[in-house]
């Protein structure tokens, strides 16, 4: 929610469809707990995370300011989401519940240190470049390629 | 013990989808920050899954004790030894239906560092006889990011054997005819024993003992005392297992259950020998025996006992040669729900068995169905019950309603005054 109105207060313009989309996604984040359904999640952050991006492009080129805390802000409302789907089926007892804050709270600083360094060695090369775009593409393939191969672990485990 | 399943978690689809989208569109709309959005993700997906490995826990499962009764509790000792630490561990123990969770966390998720040993302690109450499998444990252990999850079931149950709770009784229906072996019951026929009979001449090989000196002193001749033998009967306990009327956990075949369990041991305290015919769409039966042996052959028969749909046509004649031995007391426990019961014990009556009937009533299970019609069918219901047991009484089979909460030695006292008013009016 932070992050939404974050973004609609500093887009430079189309401020409502940021907003809207912000709430859409905060609003299926709700269903998602309420009812836990963990592929809501998904669309939730999906969402949150468009309402910042178009917030960003109305700004123009360049990483605009709160990009890391954004970043963490997601990632730790990604984290928190999750665990508190666990503790939908069964709840964690104390001792865990302790650990288990710790090791997010330790998260979420190790996210905000390596957002903070990926977005200063972007910086460094603003344009990119064909060797980032080629490493860029090599992920997106690598990480459909991980997609299907789960995919199909799911599937083979349920059958 | 089954195999051990490993799936993703839906935090692992949901952070590659996250991260593969961030990229996506890092690369379609030219802005870096969206790949920087998604690095977290990426992140924990890759250093999650090259540190994830399957916990190695092993598991042991006790039980304090298999054998009790009703509405006692049983204590199971969970004991957690980790070979390898286990960032998250859920462990989940069946409950068998019959028991109920007093104390203790089921299910529960703990952490389990490495060589760390936990004992859990699971407290439960046995609120229903039977024999319920308690111990099989659901494992799921997860890695340290949440990405995968290793799941076994652990067949690791005891049979449980819960009796049920034997109720108060003062007296019990005594059988019209007494067997040949020694036992409690005061015999009508004369013989060794102690309570006195009548008197008679002394003849040769009398016991001087059984001497009546004051009759004698008054007849000017020896008389002898004579006493009833005490003798044993044989009870058969009929249970019909046909058909139930039944509410949530409660239903007329329990109540016939708890009450043989309950005259089993009282008769074989009287050093009766008891047998058990279980007729139903199973048909058990166990041969008349006295002492503890036969109380647990009987027992743990009626632990077993259960509702088994069947249509097929049965009669009395289905029973071998010797279960029913011929001057037994036949001690029905019954709804008078089914017509292959029914006729069974109005045959055996007619063969010439000592047949009383404990209806267990179903009335307090049964609703009057709405309306008008309803109502009407549920009266003529009632009605033809009341037939069924003017035809067993006009048998000679003395039949008693039984109803949910009533104890039970008022109802057997009931069977008695029946059978002493029988006696009276013949």
């Amino acid at each position: 929610m932070a992050v939404t109105l974050y973004g609609t207060f500093a887009a430079d313009r189309l401020a409502l469809l940021v907003l809207a989309l912000g709430l859409t996604g905060a609003a299926l984040l709700t269903y998602a707990l309420a009812t836990v359904n963990a592929g809501s999640i998904v669309s939730a952050l999906v969402g949150v995370a468009a309402s910042w991006s178009l917030s960003a492009w109305t700004r123009g080129t360049g990483a605009p300011g709160g990009t890391v805390l954004a970043a963490v802000g997601i990632f730790v409302a990604a984290e928190l989401a999750y665990w508190s789907l666990e503790q939908a089926s069964v709840p964690d007892e104390g001792e865990l519940v302790a650990r288990r804050a710790a090791g997010l709270a330790l998260r979420g600083f190790g996210a905000l240190f390596l957002v903070a360094c990926v977005l200063a060695a972007l910086g460094l090369r603003p344009g990119g470049g064909l060797i980032l775009e080629t490493v860029g593409v090599a992920a997106a393939v690598g990480l459909l390629a991980i997609v299907l191969v789960l995919a199909r672990a799911v599937y083979e485990a349920e059958r | 013990m089954s195999d051990v399943v490993r799936y993703a978690t839906p935090k692992l689809g949901g952070y590659v989808v996250l991260t593969a989208l961030g990229l996506l569109a890092s690369l379609i709309f030219a802005r870096p920050e969206l790949a920087a959005v998604s690095a977290p993700f990426a992140v924990v997906l890759a250093i999650g899954l090259a540190v994830s490995r399957r916990p190695d826990v092993r598991v042991y499962v006790d039980v304090d004790r298999d054998r009790l009764l009703e509405d006692e509790e049983v204590v199971l000792e969970i004991e957690l030894d980790a070979r390898d630490s286990a960032p998250r561990l859920e462990l989940l123990v069946e409950v068998p239906s019959g028991l109920e969770l007093v104390s203790g966390a089921n299910p529960v998720a703990l952490r389990l560092g490495f060589g760390e040993e936990r004992r859990l302690e699971l407290r439960f109450r046995c609120t229903h006889w039977g024999a319920p499998r308690l111990g099989d444990l659901h494992l799921r252990a997860g890695d340290a990011a949440g990405l995968l999850v290793w799941e076994e079931t652990l067949e690791r149950g005891s049979v449980l054997r819960v009796y049920p709770r034997p109720e108060e009784l003062r007296q019990l229906v005594g059988p019209r005819e007494t067997q040949l072996f020694t036992g409690n019951r005061v015999s009508r026929a004369k013989g060794e024993g102690l309570e006195f009979a009548d008197l008679r001449q002394f003849v040769p090989g009398d016991r001087i003992r059984r001497i009546n000196w004051r009759a004698s002193a008054r007849r000017g001749e020896l008389w002898v005392n004579e006493f009833h033998a005490e003798r044993n009967a044989d009870v058969i306990l009929f249970l019909d297992s046909f058909v139930d009327a039944r509410r949530s956990d409660r239903g007329t075949l329990d109540e016939a259950v708890r009450a043989a369990a309950t005259l089993t041991e009282r008769y074989l305290l009287e050093k009766d020998r008891v047998g058990l015919v279980n007729f139903g769409g199973v048909l058990n039966w166990l041969r008349p025996g006295t002492g503890l042996v036969q109380r647990y052959r009987i027992v743990e028969a009626l632990l077993n006992t259960e509702i088994t749909l069947s249509y097929a046509w049965k009669e009395i004649d289905v029973l071998p040669r010797g279960t029913l031995p011929p001057k037994a007391l036949v001690l029905a426990l019954t709804p008078l729900l089914d017509d292959r019961a029914i006729g069974a014990l109005l045959d055996l009556r007619a063969r010439g068995f000592d047949l009383v009937i404990v209806e267990v009533s179903p009335l307090p299970y049964a609703e009057t169905p709405p309306g008008e019609l309803g109502e009407l069918a549920f009266r003529l219901w009632k009605l033809r019950r009341d037939g069924r047991r003017l035809q067993y009484e006009r048998a000679g089979a003395p039949v008693v309603e039984w109803r949910e909460g009533e104890p039970l030695t008022s109802v057997l006292e009931g069977v008695n005054a029946s059978r002493r008013h029988a006696r009276a009016r013949a």
